[in-house]
């Protein structure tokens, strides 16, 4: 005898979400693998001033605050300074005058980082003249 | 014997076909979107800088040059001799002018003396407005 087959069917205005779910869940588990989040990047504006040709050679350092960036540490007008320590003096600059310019001396051998890091340190206080200078040792 | 074909009960839409489009457009968006912030990612390390200003806006005619911790100039994954980046620079001011904004992307751990090369050659080019990229924030 045949049996007679009952068609299966989802009642009448039932939407069938199975899919749609199921779908979904594709859809998140791509994005979280596939989305990596962007990092927020800043643009730290220095000077690099020119050399002046016309200018006879002087050995006496011009006045101004002078950071050197070497590759074990820093100075500080020729001193040897901690990361502290140029932090507490930029903060006293800045208190008096925060447009007065500082001088970077970089060390060729020194990493991209050290100087980041004062800049960084510069823009904490609000010192916007800043004026960079490779040295060749 | 013949299969029935499968039909939709009178006035009733099917959704289905509709609802694969709309995600396969989101899917194709969300994906190309996201191309031009893949064009910087280098293998740059950033050192971090999380005083730093953030704009809002960047200037149009900037010109990020990637500086790897080799010491390996680039701009947008393309790999640059000083030379080729003298000329890129050239045209830059030819083009916008001397206030061409010119951001170097050096790597934490890249000798200044890299760094000093690009900054000579945009000083050669006559590009004297200089920014270092860092980070603010890591994600």
């Amino acid at each position: 005898m045949a049996k007679k087959r009952r068609k299966i069917s989802a009642p009448e205005g039932v939407l069938e979400m199975t899919p749609m779910i199921d779908v979904c869940f594709q859809l998140l588990i791509y994005f979280v693998v596939t989305i990596h989040p962007v990092d927020v990047v800043t643009n730290l504006d220095v000077f690099r001033p020119a050399p002046d040709k016309s200018a006879p050679p002087s050995d006496k350092p011009p006045q101004m605050i002078r950071v050197g960036v070497l590759k074990d540490g820093y100075t500080l007008n020729d001193r040897v300074a901690s990361t502290t320590e140029l932090e507490r003096k930029f903060q006293q600059f800045a208190s008096v005058d925060a447009s007065q310019t500082i001088m970077f001396t970089v060390s060729a051998y020194s990493t991209h980082g050290q100087l980041v890091k004062v800049l960084n340190l510069c823009s904490k206080y609000g010192l916007k003249s800043l004026s960079i200078v490779s040295a060749s040792n | 014997m013949a299969k029935k074909a499968r039909t939709l009960p009178d006035g009733e839409l099917n959704m289905t076909p509709m609802i694969d489009i709309v995600f396969q457009l989101i899917i194709f968006f969300v994906v190309t979107a996201d191309m031009a912030n893949k064009a910087n990612d280098t293998l740059v390390s950033m050192a971090m800088a999380p005083n730093g200003a953030v704009e809002e806006q960047q200037d149009p005619r900037t010109v990020t040059v990637d500086v790897d911790k080799k010491g390996k100039i680039s701009i947008a994954k393309v790999d640059l001799s000083e030379g080729q980046l003298l000329t890129i620079l050239n045209k830059a001011r030819k083009e916008s002018g001397q206030g061409t904004p010119v951001v170097i992307r050096g790597d934490e751990k890249a000798e200044h003396e890299s760094i000093r090369r690009v900054m000579d050659i945009c000083g050669k080019a006559g590009l004297w407005k200089l920014r270092f990229a860092a980070l603010k924030e890591k994600a």
